[in-house]
């Protein structure tokens, strides 16, 4: 419905910057979602696309409209966009249905037209029969369901959603994600999403938004951005992930800490590198290239976490439990590894890897 | 095994201690009743012997106190300053005075007397001869001529002294010089009876005469002469102290210890029965303690001035009422004190939103200082405001209205502004009085979570839209608290309207009530059913508040802290800026400017620049009379005491509120909240009504009665503070300093009291400040040992100069605001009012 062109947009509270040098176009009907540890800035940006915050430099187009930048500055009632908040934001003193009649009377639209699209709009989200109520007397899924119908019923070009289901209980948060998902789907609606759930991430997003420090660190297609990290903190961010130091040769990238074992390696990258590898990746093999003893075992139930020492190192391996049921602790094991990822070594990795709030 | 013996045994013990418990209580409760029994029958004793009417205590006391001060400040120099055969004749005249003054009253007296004066040995035997002649003359009253008492009432204050030398040498020496203001009355007399007059003009000369209230009320109590030879002994046996009074009063008081006790006894019982656990927990002593405290120095003075008004004459009468709202002069106060506070409410209100959503929601040039500068304004003392006020819009010479009329070249008549109206009173109060909605509609828009507002901007709602369709609603409930707080503040305010009001013939029910207790005893009566009404509209309106918050309090669910978004004035930024400001100007800077300027004038009418208008004396004059630094030590001391007092009740009741679920700790919750709801000058009443001896105890006229009215009013403000503060501490952090291994009094000193000094600080100073400049609870409270800086400064105004206030009333601004700073410090920046 919407595109949202993002030039440049730095933003800054007096010295610290928390949004250096934004820089994309999300198109029409994607749903986006900007992901990252807290206080990275994602919901930063998502209030300078709202209009809550004026960027420090740049410009933000909806659509071909300058809404930010230079000495242009529309405010956020005048954007025609439609959010929900973390807090859900709904209003107390105003029933289900004076809450979702809200942004229309506002528009003064007609008392009938109000009353279709309230109607309509309760009906997706599954609250007709809730429309007399007062928020006080709604649960937290309820009320979120409210403040979703409240930013759909303008049927708003673009919908911006902060951190909707972080105040849900677990079940509910799932079942929720698909109905957005859905009910994005159906209208076709431009969405922005902050969350700092990956979970969530992947479940919903056309493109995902990884955000550290102000910067983005990689976009993409939630497969992308899991299996191909572009560096160290994306990769760690994403799934659970374990780095090792090692030399990348021709063929083959030796580990110092392992007692100088190796793995076979056919990647471009050649002298000193940081290896990720997730521990679902790492298998117990009759013959694999990596030998260590087995050291702990912890059962999960669907999985089994083990940790298997290789030279000085420990090594994490989740490992379907039928496969090595057989084996005890202090065992000689041997390992496989499926899938690696190579980075240049450049000394960084811990700062890196730190998450600044 | 062993294990399940001794669980065995606690078993036990928990089965045989309900017995044990009942038993004791029964046990306290029979004593109580006991005590009750045997103080009634000593009080009946008592009566009947005369000595009982109710002031007779006191007024001893007083009167004790008045002849100690007497003695050592006026007649030891004077003596002196006599050569030794002079002061031996003087002393023999004074003896020989005494022994037929008391032979008079009784066969025997005489001797009486002189037992009394040979206890005192030879050191002391003058000193009390001469207190005992002055509290003989006192009792009897000096038969002096009236045109001979205005003679004296003239004579000039540098003469004074001289006087009084010359009259003393008369009284012992009959060939002395008489000094021409005693000419006539001393014309044909000799021998004793010349000594008597020459004594008892020595004695008139005195200014002591300001204790004829206190002498009026002992002649009274003490007619029979047996109790007028045992009201002297009282006073020969020299200090009266605070013991001594409970000892002289000791019927009544056991009567209420016993009282204490049964109560205590039945309440402990109602509590562990609602229990169902007979075991008796320490807590419970405390916050009995805490109850016993409160019921004997709050809630027996309402209630006595509640039956007081229905059954005036010991029977029910609606007489009171009628007497006294039938009297139009009341009917108008009435109506005064309801239309200003009403006034003052909307005025203030209308003021405090938009400015506290101007600060706290707007891009408002310099809203951080503006917020600071209003809150201020709430620990600036009342009547300082009315002070300032006065000098800007006095009808004749205020420095507006001289602004205005050269403005529009108006004529020199009076006006066009004047304060000594009802609407000049309603501006001073509105002024002084809108920090309270402000600071209580800041406080709620500061917890209300942005994103409501936020919502209503994005589904297209403007900026002011959203005021109305969401801030206002949302912010309704803080309204409406706010605003009738205001309301309430206003109505029992006294320092504005006393200073205001009276000149200008506007009367309020406080104005009146200390008026009424002016006129003494049968004036309290009418004070009494006043300060009923003024109480009753005060609680029933906090009442009301409480239920609308409790009631209407939205809860939403907040998510992490947005800064919320700041609504961009935009083109209205500088307008809106330049009228806060003017509005600051008006409201703070002026007022202050002209206390400061005007306490460096010599004539207030001309202005501080003017050729010769400018001093220092009257900074200099004010600071180095011993009377102001003898008050500001007063002031010191009693909010220091009342503020530490206050404290340690505010501690106590916090961690039994926020860390015990013990039963009963609301008790002394909610009576500590009704008495912080209770006006002033009602809780200063009812004191006076119930603590001069008539109840067993006899506070009247000390330091504790004030420093305990001070308490009472101001509890509440230390124990808000101390029980928020808890409130945010988790209990795990106690729990993990005692799990390892830290025993309960240590951690709350290693754990708890370090985490909350910085509130318990505060809450220190919220309850100093107010109590160090209080003026309405003094004006009833106040004796000439225990005057107040407050009371120091209103009495400078009222009788003595205005630019010399004014210097006080900028010393004392400058001392609140260095304890606030001192306060700002001590938290780190935490706190301040």
């Amino acid at each position: 419905m919407a595109t949202v062109t993002i030039k440049h947009i730095t933003k800054a509270f007096g010295d610290n910057v928390v949004l250096r040098e934004f820089n994309e176009v999300f198109q029409e009907g994607e749903f986006i979602t900007l992901l990252g540890p807290s206080g990275c800035g994602k919901t930063t940006m998502l209030r300078i696309i709202a209009g809550f915050e004026k960027p420090t430099a740049g410009e933000l187009y909806i659509d071909d409209q300058l809404v930010s930048g230079g000495k242009t500055f529309v405010p956020p009632e005048k954007r025609g966009i439609g959010m929900v908040f973390q807090s859900y934001a709904v209003w107390p003193h105003m029933n289900v249905y004076e809450n979702v009649a809200y942004p229309l009377k506002i528009k003064k639209a007609p008392k009938s037209k109000i009353k279709k699209s309230v109607d309509r709009v309760l009906e997706i989200v599954h609250l007709s029969q809730y429309a007399e109520r007062f928020p006080n007397q709604l649960s937290g899924g309820q009320q979120q369901r409210v403040a979703l119908a409240r930013a759909l019923v303008a049927a708003p070009k673009l919908l911006l959603l902060d951190e909707p289901l972080s105040n849900l209980d677990a079940k509910l948060r799932e079942s929720m994600r698909f109905e957005i998902k859905e009910i994005q789907r159906s209208l076709g609606i431009t969405v922005v999403y902050v969350t700092h759930d990956q979970t969530e991430a992947m479940a919903m997003s056309d493109r995902i938004f990884l955000i550290n420090r102000g910067v983005v660190q990689q976009c993409g297609t939630p497969q992308e951005i899991y299996n191909q990290p572009a560096n160290q903190f994306v990769a760690d961010f994403l799934g659970k992930v374990d780095f090792f130091k090692g030399e990348a040769g021709d063929g083959s990238i030796v580990f110092p800490a392992m007692g100088g074992q190796t793995i076979p390696y056919d990647g471009p990258r050649r002298g000193r590198v940081d290896v990720a590898i997730r521990p679902e990746n790492i298998i117990f093999a009759e013959n694999g290239p990596l030998h260590g003893v087995l050291e702990a075992q912890y059962y999960l139930g669907d999985v089994d976490d083990c940790r298997v020492r290789v030279g000085d190192t420990l090594v994490r391996v989740i490992a379907n439990g039928f496969v090595y049921k057989h084996l005890t602790d202090g065992q000689k094991v041997s390992l496989d590894v499926r899938d690696i990822m190579v980075f240049e070594d450049d000394g960084e990795l811990e700062k890196m890897l730190t998450i600044q709030t | 095994m062993e294990k399940t013996v001794a669980l065995q045994k606690g078993i036990q013990q928990r089965d045989r201690t309900p017995v044990v418990t009942k038993i004791g209580l029964a046990v306290i409760f029979l004593m109580g009743i006991a005590i009750i029994v045997v103080g009634a029958m000593a009080t009946r004793e008592y009566d009947a012997s005369g000595f009982s009417s109710e002031g007779a205590y006191s007024a001893i006391y007083s009167l004790q106190g008045h002849v100690s001060s007497f003695w050592k400040d006026r007649l030891s120099p004077q003596l002196n300053a006599l050569d030794d055969g002079a002061r031996a004749q003087v002393n023999a005249a004074a003896n020989g005075l005494l022994a037929s003054a008391w032979e008079s009253q009784k066969a025997g007296g005489a001797s009486d007397a002189q037992a009394l004066l040979d206890s005192a040995g030879d050191a002391g035997q003058t000193a009390l001869s001469y207190k005992l002649l002055y509290a003989t003359y006192l009792m009897n009253g000096p038969k002096v001529g009236a045109g001979i008492k205005k003679e004296i009432a003239a004579i000039p204050a540098d003469r004074l002294s001289a006087f009084r030398q010359e009259v003393l040498r008369c009284a012992a020496d009959e060939t002395a010089a008489v000094p021409q203001e005693a000419q006539k009355a001393l014309d044909g007399l000799s021998g004793e009876e010349r000594q008597a007059m020459a004594l008892q003009l020595w004695f008139l000369s005195n200014d002591s005469a300001a204790a004829t209230d206190q002498v009026n009320t002992l002649k009274k109590s003490v007619r029979d002469k047996e109790v007028q030879l045992s009201a002297f002994r009282m006073i020969a046996s020299g200090e009266l102290g605070f013991l001594w009074q409970l000892v002289l009063g000791g019927s009544r008081t056991t009567v209420l210890v016993g009282i204490a006790l049964a109560f205590d006894a039945v309440l402990l019982a109602l509590l562990m029965m609602a229990d169902k656990t007979w075991i008796l927990d320490f807590k419970w002593i405390l916050i009995l303690l805490i109850v016993d405290f409160l019921l004997i120095f709050q809630m027996l003075p309402v209630i006595y001035m509640v039956v007081k008004v229905f059954f005036p004459e010991g029977s029910f009468s609606l007489e009171t009422i009628s007497r006294l709202y039938s009297y139009s002069l009341n009917i108008e106060a009435l109506k005064n004190t309801l239309i200003a506070a009403f006034a003052t409410m909307i005025l203030g209100t209308l003021l405090a939103f938009p400015l506290a959503w101007l600060v706290g929601r707007t891009n408002l040039y310099g809203k951080k200082f503006f917020r600071s500068l209003f809150v201020l304004t709430y620990m600036v003392p009342p009547y300082v405001g009315a002070m300032a006020w006065l000098r800007l819009m006095n009808p004749n010479v205020g420095t507006i209205n001289q602004w205005i009329r050269a403005l529009f070249a108006l004529s020199d008549a009076p006006g066009p502004l004047n304060v000594y109206t009802l609407p000049g009173m309603i501006w001073v109060l509105t002024t002084f009085y809108y920090p309270y909605a402000f600071i209580t509609i800041s406080r709620a828009m500061e917890k209300m979570d942005p994103s409501l507002e936020e919502a209503s901007r994005i589904s297209g709602a403007s900026p002011l839209r959203t005021v109305f369709t969401v801030t206002l609603p949302m912010m309704t409930p803080s309204l409406i608290a706010g605003a009738l707080l205001v309301f309430v503040s206003a109505a029992s305010c006294y320092g504005i309207p006393s200073i205001i009001g009276t000149p200008g013939n506007v009367s309020t029910v406080t104005t009146r009530i200390v008026e009424y207790v002016a006129l003494g005893q049968k004036g309290l009566n009418d004070a009494t059913s006043m300060s009923v009404f003024l109480m009753v509209v005060a609680l029933v309106i906090l009442f009301l508040s409480d239920v609308v918050l409790a009631k209407k309090q939205y809860i939403t669910v907040s998510g992490k802290s947005v800064r919320p978004a700041i609504v961009d004035l935009r083109s209205w930024r500088i307008p809106l800026t330049i009228i806060v400001s003017l509005f600051a100007v008006i409201v703070v800077l002026i007022p202050f400017a002209t206390i400061l300027t005007t306490s460096f004038k010599v004539d207030v009418g001309k202005s501080m620049t003017a050729a010769g208008n400018f001093t220092l004396a009257n900074w200099t004059t004010v600071f180095n009379r011993p009377e102001t630094i003898g008050c500001l030590k007063n002031s010191l001391f009693f909010a220091s005491v009342a503020a530490t007092a206050g404290l340690l009740i505010a501690c106590v009741m916090s961690y039994l509120l926020q860390r015990t679920r013990i039963r009963g700790r609301g008790i002394p919750n909610f009576m500590i909240t009704l008495g912080s709801g209770t006006p002033s000058v009602v809780i200063a009443l009812g004191l006076i009504m119930t603590m001069r001896g008539n109840f067993g105890i006899n506070i009247y006229n000390t330091a504790y009665i004030m420093i305990i009215a001070y308490m009472i009013k101001y509890l509440m403000m230390g124990m808000r503070t101390v029980v928020s503060a808890m409130s945010q501490i988790h209990v795990s952090l106690e729990e993990c300093s005692q799990v390892s291994g830290a025993s309960w009094l240590r951690t709350m000193f290693r754990i708890t009291g370090p985490l909350i000094f910085p509130s318990i600080a505060a809450g220190w100073f919220l309850i100093f400040i107010p109590c160090f400049y209080e003026l309405s609870m003094t004006t009833l409270l106040y004796s000439s040992t225990t005057k107040t800086i407050g009371f120091q400064l209103y009495e400078y105004w009222t009788f003595t100069s205005q630019p010399m206030s004014c210097a006080m009333a900028f010393g004392i601004l400058l001392i609140v605001v260095f304890l606030n700073f001192l306060l700002n410090r001590l938290t780190k920046g935490e706190f301040s009012i």
